[in-house]
């Protein structure tokens, strides 16, 4: 029995990380907005998404397995040019919104201990470039992930906070759909946050990086599905947390003060301090690891000269992108006035936006018989598949459609 | 001289100029030759995908024309040996062997040699995509080429889906240093493709430099005979802390499969921490009794099978217990003394030393401090265990190098 049971906890990692990071400062706020302006009403989209999560990573991890390939890598090799610089494109667009939405949680966070965010900010991004070029990045990265755990207390606060448990299951099985664009433009931030992009590309270029092979891809499933199960039980109980108790007051999640306050059942008093670490830990986790992962996405496809110890002589593209991309997310997130809750769900609506680009390409690489084998979709998960797209693409038309028709109101 | 990209989707003519269809591919034959031939063209006319062969090529640049007006409509079928330019190359990393680099192909150049097409050279230049990218009308516009030579350039089997027979001589060009920064930056498949094609101490030059991740994953993957033979080939340090980092039952069975002799030493280097001087040490140096001539001790020197390298001094050990240390002589003194001179006239004696379990970067200060080249590990009887030379030394004071390299964990 132990014999059985060891390469499966030993596998656990990249899908439970990835799924993780899915709970960055982006996510906290979608998620808290959610429940602080409409209740329960979107729990069901929760758990549905939550399926849709494991079936794209599922089938990132299942790329990276059976090709030994990252994902840029893979486009690059299997589409055109032109299709390549699209989805690349795209992939570009949205980690550059999340960068910006790490340092917007870097300012937030800064906020809430009472330092301005025009030195925070600017001290982040210098901290983590040098951390990164250093080479001294993997020792900061676990405290920063042990720091972003804080917010495993909301599932603490949730059951303190005594909700309608009737009221939760109902708006757990009850789909509900409202046709007014915030609704909708939350539900997409709720997609785009949960299955943001660079998840996938994180899974698959991990698998790729440990050589998983076919024969032991089911440990690697089993960590997608706990990663899923783990990462989408938080992200339900932040909802649960803020609707029980910002949602009855009337509070909308319009600051990051707002969201820690759904913290005080359990927290009390230090629900302001307990939240700016938790916040802080994700964001400066996932400020310099975008940066560096879009980096070398984009050096990997276009066949730039890569790695953070190369010298700016020997790598000017690889440094020059990877300190770009810090600069431009400090720069965006310092902007005087931004409105930071609403840029963060604006990141995401953008992501879910882009994100039937990046799933339609990895649709197409994973039923690709001369890459995959045998190993592609079974008939039936390709339907789940295919919907899923479907479903997210038709929301992000939706979406646009209204925010149009909103324009000539 | 001419660039795939110009030819693919351009039509393909019989004799008198009719359509037959449009280049979908070039197909290439790889071999032995240092610019591997054109053997013929994947053709597609509207849904159908047939073989040219390059026997009926009359011209290729700019569209293709072919010698008759009549062609066999066989359905084109993958073959061993062969490599399609489009699906295969264009687009795929390639290794640089002069620019020691892993490249991308943004364009292949082809010409036309004693009457056959050959791949000459592949562009990597980023310009060479903006030209693609673009409207083809424009594309002339876009000066500037990087042409890597073929005979340069190191193609991977792996890329293709077929059975491909490629040389992998050029590799031994690449100091391991670079092969292990190739290693590195390649797919675990890849990299265990360049690994295969290496002789056995070539592969164990090149993997000491490999990050740990890496280097374990490549061990447990491949053949554990070949594992055990390049763990034998690598300095013991560096086999110990290869072994350590695999699964507890592999290394078992790797150390077990290893000559009983480098496994040994291996063993012995296990029982102490990583970071502590015994594991960095040496255990191959040499070591000559007290009552040896300096003339007797070059003599062993020049009879040894396996001379340590580097040789920096001999070992002066006690006679009626040979494990015992009395001092050292160095290389310099041996070879400048008298031949008929004793050892111990001119060996140092009191020098400092260090103990297995001191911190290995204690032996490093050690080294700087006395400006030494190497310092003995000593355990409490003062018996002679191995040495920490300089070299092993850099490696725990530069640490930095060594950690830079695993930086591409998030790619």
């Amino acid at each position: 029995m132990r014999k059985r049971l060891w390469p499966y906890l030993l596998a656990l990692g990249p899908g439970l990380l990835a799924a993780s990071a899915g709970n960055d400062a982006g996510g906290i706020a979608t998620y808290a907005s959610a429940g602080a302006s409409y209740g329960y009403e979107l729990l069901w989209a929760l758990v549905l998404v939550s399926i849709f999560v494991y079936v794209v990573q599922e089938m990132s991890t299942r790329l990276g397995a059976v090709t030994g390939k990252g994902f840029s890598d893979l486009v690059r090799e299997t589409f055109t040019l032109r299709q390549t610089t699209l989805i690349l494109l795209t992939l570009l667009i949205a980690n550059v919104g999340i960068i910006v939405s790490e340092f917007i949680g870097i300012a937030a966070a800064s906020e809430l201990f009472g330092v301005s965010r025009y030195i925070a900010v600017p001290l982040a991004a210098v901290f983590v470039w040098v951390l990164v070029t250093r080479g001294s990045y993997g020792w900061v990265e676990r405290i920063f992930l042990v720091l972003s755990l804080v917010f495993f207390a909301y599932i603490g606060a949730a059951f303190l906070a005594k909700p309608n448990w009737g009221a939760v299951a109902v708006g757990t099985f009850q789909p509900h759909l409202r046709m007014d664009a915030g609704y909708f433009s939350l539900l997409i931030a709720l997609i785009g946050t949960t299955i943001s992009p660079y998840m996938q590309l994180y899974a698959q270029s991990s698998v790729v990086e440990k050589g998983v092979t076919v024969e032991d891809y089911r440990y690697t499933r089993f960590d997608v599905i706990v990663g899923t199960v783990f990462s989408g039980a938080v992200a339900v109980f932040i909802l649960i947390a803020t609707a029980a108790t910002l949602f009855p007051k009337g509070i909308r999640v319009d600051t990051a003060a707002a969201a820690a306050r759904a913290l005080e059942p359990i927290a009390g008093h230090y629900s302001g301090v307990l939240f700016a670490l938790g916040l802080l830990g994700a964001s400066l986790l996932a400020a310099g690891v975008l940066p560096l992962a879009t980096t070398y996405m984009l050096s990997e496809a276009l066949g730039f000269e890569r790695g953070v110890s190369r010298s700016w002589a020997e790598a000017p593209i690889f440094m020059g992108t990877f300190t770009g991309l810090i600069v431009l997310g400090a720069a965006i997130a310092l902007i005087p006035g931004l409105p930071l809750i609403q840029v963060l769900v604006g990141v995401y609506v953008l992501n879910g936006l882009l994100l039937p680009v990046e799933l339609f390409a990895i649709l197409r690489l994973v039923n690709d018989p001369e890459i995959m084998g045998n190993q592609v979709n079974g008939k039936l998960y390709n339907l789940i598949a295919w919907g899923i797209a479907l479903v997210v693409s038709a929301l992000s038309l939706a979406l646009i459609v209204m925010t149009v028709v909103g324009w000539f109101k | 001289m001419f660039f795939l990209t110009s030819i693919v989707d351009r039509p393909v003519e019989g004799k008198a100029g009719e359509p037959i269809g449009r280049i979908e591919d070039v197909i290439v034959r790889m071999g032995d030759d240092r610019y591997p031939p054109i053997s013929g063209l994947v053709v597609r006319d509207r849904r159908r995908r047939f073989f040219v062969s390059s026997h009926l090529l009359q011209k290729l640049n700019g569209s293709a024309r072919l010698s008759s007006s009549t062609v066999d409509l066989q359905p084109f079928a993958r073959r061993a040996g062969e490599v399609l330019l489009r699906r295969d190359v264009l687009d795929h990393q390639l290794i640089d062997i002069t620019g020691r680099r892993i490249v991308r192909v943004n364009d292949v150049q082809l010409t036309e040699i004693e009457g056959g097409y050959r791949v000459v050279g592949v562009d990597i230049s980023p310009q060479a995509l903006l030209r693609r990218l673009g409207p083809r009308a424009l594309a002339g516009r876009v000066a500037g080429r990087q042409i890597v030579d073929w005979a340069d350039v190191q193609y991977l089997a792996s890329t293709a889906p077929v059975q491909l027979k490629v040389s992998y001589d050029r590799l031994a060009e690449l100091h391991p240093v670079d092969l292990a920064r190739i290693v590195d930056a390649l797919s675990y498949r890849e990299s265990a493709e360049i690994v295969a094609a290496l002789d056995e101490e070539t592969a164990a030059e090149t993997l000491e430099e490999v990050s740990d991740e890496r280097l374990a994953d490549l061990l447990e993957g491949m053949d554990q005979e070949r594992a055990a033979d390049i763990l034998e080939e690598m300095a013991p340090g560096a086999a110990a802390d290869a072994l350590e980092d695999l699964d507890e039952e592999v290394a078992e069975q790797l150390l077990a499969r290893m000559e009983p002799e480098e496994a040994a030493d291996v063993q012995a280097l296990l029982e102490y921490d990583e970071d502590s001087a015994g594991r960095i040490m040496t255990t191959d140096f040499v070591r000559v009794l007290e009552n040896t001539t300096v003339g007797e001790g070059l003599a062993l020197i020049r009879s040894l099978e396996e001379v340590p390298d580097p040789l920096l001094a001999v070992y002066v050990v006690a006679l009626e217990d040979p494990g015992t240390l009395r001092g050292l002589v160095r290389l310099r003194t041996l070879i400048l003394s008298d031949p008929a001179t004793p050892v111990t006239e001119v060996m140092d004696e009191d020098l400092p030393s260090v103990g297995p379990e001191d911190r290995a970067e204690s032996a490093a200060h050690i080294l700087a401090e006395y400006n030494l080249l190497a310092v003995p590990v000593l355990d409490e009887e003062r018996h002679l265990l191995g040495i920490v030379t300089v070299d092993d030394a850099l490696a725990v004071l530069l640490p930095e190098i060594w950690q830079r390299r695993g930086g591409r964990t998030f790619a």
